[in-house]
C-alpha cells in the first residue's frame, strides 16, 4: 500500500490521484465519470415512481447507457423518511432487476445504493460492483462486503444522521473538517477491511446532514476534499440545496443542479451521480475541456 | 535535380490532434501521405520544403511543427517552424524520413521571379532533390468559406489544378499574384517555386491525388515525377 500513507493529525490517508476501478473499468484522473441514478421505489424524491415499474426501470437503463452513463446507481428504498422498507424488500425490488441489468451489459458498472449489509451482499452476488453507502457506514460490516465481492465502497458523510432521517438544527465548527474526518476515517476502515484502494470514492454527500448553507460550502470548497488524491463523488442533482438557493420547485433545479457539477467538476471531483444523464455528460466533459483533459469531439474553425 | 516533387496543403487540421477526437478528412491526410511517400521512395540526397511564409527565408533543417499558437494546451515541440512548413516537417515525420532537410520560407508578397529563382537554386543543390511544395488554394469557394464566397475562386482553382495536371510550369509562373491574393490563394508563391524548380528537368508525370474544397479552401494534393531528359 505504498500509495496511501498517514498525512495530518489525524487519520489523514491521501493518496496519488490513479485510475479508479469499479466492476472491470477504468477510469484515469482526467476522464468524468457519470453514474446514472434509477431508483427501484415508488417515492423518492424526484419524479417519484418514474422507474418503479421494472420495464420503465429498464427502459431508463437503455436510455442512461446510450446518454453516456458509466455507473448505474440502483436503489431500493428512499432516502427521505417514509414507510418502512424492510431488508427483504429492498432485496426483492432491486436484485432482479441488476440480475437483468447485468445480463443486458455483461460490461456495466453497477452501483448498490443500499445501507444494509444484507441487501448489499445480495446485490453484489447479482451483480453489483460498488456499493454507495450513503449513509456513511451505518452497518460498518458494508466494508466487509465491498471487500468480500472485490467491490469497490463509496465513504460518505452524513453528519449525525442515521438512515432515513433528516437534519433538525446541525451545526458544525467547520463542515468541510468534519465530513474529510469522517470520509477519511471510513476510507481508513475500508483499507483495513481490505477494500482495494483503486476502487474506494469519497462523497461529501451534498444535503446528507447539511442545511443549504453547509451544502454551498462543500461545493464551494470541494477542491478540499479532492487535494486528497480520492476520487470524489459528487451528488447534488435536483437536491434541495439547489432548490433553495435558487427558490426553484423540484422540475425546476436542472440548470442549478448542472452549475454545481460544473464547479465540482471544475475543482476535480471525478464521479457525478445525475438524473438527467445527457446534460451532466456534457457538462462534465464541457469543463474537462476546460481543464485541458479532454480534446475536443470536433475542432475544424479556423483551422481550415 | 529535381528527382520526384509533391505539392500538398498546409491547413492546421492535417495535424491530427488539433481536430480534437475526430479524425477530420482522412482522405485528404492519405493523399498527403501517398505524396509524401513518393518522395522518399525517390532516394533523394534531401527533402527541400518550400513554404509561404512572411518573408523569405531559410528555416532550420530540425524545426517542427509549432501548433501551440492554434491550440495553447497542446505541448510545445522543438524549434517553430512557419505553418507551411510545420506542416510539412510533420508530413515527412509521418513518412518516417530521417533525412537531411531544407526549410524554405516563400514571402507570400515575392514576385514570380524570385520565386522561380529559388526554385531554380533549390533544384541546382544537390544531385538528387526532393521538393514538398506547401500551397493551399483559395479560400473563398463556399459562403461558409474562411474568406466568403468569390465566385472567381472556382476557375481560379481550377486552373492551377490543370496547370499542374499538364505540367504547364508556364501557366504556373504566369499566375496573377493580385488576383491569388484577393482570393486568399496563400500556396502562389510556392506554385511558383515548384515551376522555378522543374524548369531544368523538362516535363513531369503528374498525378492529382486529391482536388476539392470541403471547408471552402482548395486542398490540391499532386505527386510530380520529372521524365527522365534525354541524354545529349
Amino acid at each position: 500500500m505504498d500509495d496511501v500513507a498517514a498525512a495530518g493529525q489525524e487519520a489523514q490517508p491521501t493518496r496519488r490521484p490513479g485510475p479508479l476501478r469499479l466492476g472491470g473499468r477504468e477510469f484515469p484522473p482526467g476522464r468524468p465519470v457519470v453514474m446514472a441514478i434509477v431508483n427501484r421505489t415508488p417515492d423518492s424524491f424526484y419524479r417519484p415512481g418514474l422507474t418503479w415499474d421494472e420495464a420503465a426501470a429498464l427502459d431508463r437503463v437503455h436510455a442512461a447507457v446510450a446518454e453516456g452513463a458509466d455507473i448505474l446507481d440502483v436503489g431500493g428504498v428512499p432516502a427521505k423518511p417514509g414507510p418502512e422498507v424492510p431488508a427483504t424488500e429492498e432485496i426483492r425490488r432491486v436484485v432482479p432487476f441488476i440480475e437483468r441489468v447485468r445480463g443486458a451489459y455483461p460490461d456495466l458498472v453497477i452501483s448498490a445504493d443500499t445501507w444494509r449489509q444484507e441487501a448489499a451482499r445480495a446485490m453484489c452476488a447479482a451483480g453489483a460492483n460498488l456499493i454507495n453507502d450513503t449513509w456513511s457506514a451505518w452497518d460498518p460490516a458494508l466494508a466487509e462486503t465491498a471487500a468480500e465481492f472485490g467491490a469497490g465502497l463509496v465513504c460518505s458523510h452524513v453528519g449525525p444522521l442515521v438512515p432515513r432521517t433528516r437534519l433538525h438544527r446541525t451545526a458544525y465548527g467547520d463542515v468541510l473538517t468534519d465530513v474529510l474526518a469522517r470520509v477519511l476515517a471510513l476510507v481508513e476502515q475500508a483499507l483495513k477491511a481490505g477494500v482495494d484502494a483503486d476502487r474506494i470514492v469519497i462523497d461529501p454527500t451534498h444535503d446528507f446532514g447539511k442545511n443549504t448553507w453547509q451544502s454551498l460550502e462543500l461545493t464551494r470548497r470541494l477542491g478540499e476534499l479532492t487535494a486528497t488524491g480520492w476520487p470524489v463523488l459528487l451528488s447534488a442533482s435536483h437536491k434541495d440545496f439547489v432548490g433553495e438557493t435558487l427558490g426553484a420547485g423540484l422540475d425546476e433545479r436542472l440548470p442549478g443542479t448542472l452549475a454545481a457539477t460544473a464547479v465540482g467538476a471544475w475543482l476535480g471531483a471525478r464521479i457525478f451521480r445525475a438524473h438527467d444523464v445527457r446534460p451532466t455528460r456534457q457538462a462534465v466533459d464541457m469543463v474537462a475541456s476546460i481543464r485541458g483533459e479532454r480534446p475536443p469531439a470536433r475542432a475544424v474553425r479556423g483551422l481550415a | 535535380m529535381i528527382t520526384a516533387a509533391a505539392i500538398c496543403p498546409c491547413p492546421p487540421l492535417l495535424a491530427r490532434e488539433l481536430t480534437g477526437q475526430a479524425d477530420v478528412l482522412p482522405d485528404l491526410r492519405a493523399a498527403c501521405a501517398t505524396a509524401v511517400a513518393r518522395l522518399t521512395a525517390a532516394a533523394p540526397d534531401v527533402i527541400a520544403v518550400a513554404g509561404p511564409d512572411a518573408e523569405t527565408a531559410r528555416w532550420p533543417a530540425n524545426g517542427q511543427l509549432d501548433l501551440a499558437g492554434y491550440a495553447p494546451a497542446l505541448p510545445r515541440t522543438g524549434p517553430a517552424l512557419p505553418l507551411s512548413l510545420g506542416i510539412g516537417a510533420r508530413l515527412l515525420d509521418e513518412a518516417g524520413y530521417q533525412g537531411p532537410r531544407a526549410f524554405h520560407g516563400v514571402g507570400v508578397l515575392s514576385a514570380a521571379a524570385a520565386c522561380l529563382r529559388l526554385g531554380g537554386e533549390i533544384a541546382a543543390s544537390a544531385p538528387r532533390v526532393a521538393l514538398l511544395v506547401m500551397g493551399d488554394g483559395t479560400a473563398r469557394r463556399s459562403v461558409s468559406a474562411p474568406g466568403y464566397l468569390d465566385e472567381r475562386a472556382a476557375p481560379f482553382d481550377a486552373e492551377v489544378t490543370r496547370a499542374v495536371r499538364d505540367g504547364d510550369l508556364a501557366a504556373l509562373a504566369a499566375l496573377d499574384a493580385e488576383l491569388a491574393a484577393e482570393l486568399l490563394a496563400a500556396g502562389r508563391p510556392a506554385w511558383q517555386v515548384l515551376a522555378g524548380a522543374l524548369a531544368a528537368a523538362g516535363r513531369a508525370e503528374t498525378e492529382i491525388l486529391y482536388a476539392d474544397a470541403p471547408f471552402g479552401v482548395a486542398y490540391l494534393v499532386a505527386s510530380l515525377t520529372p521524365r527522365p531528359r534525354e541524354s545529349r
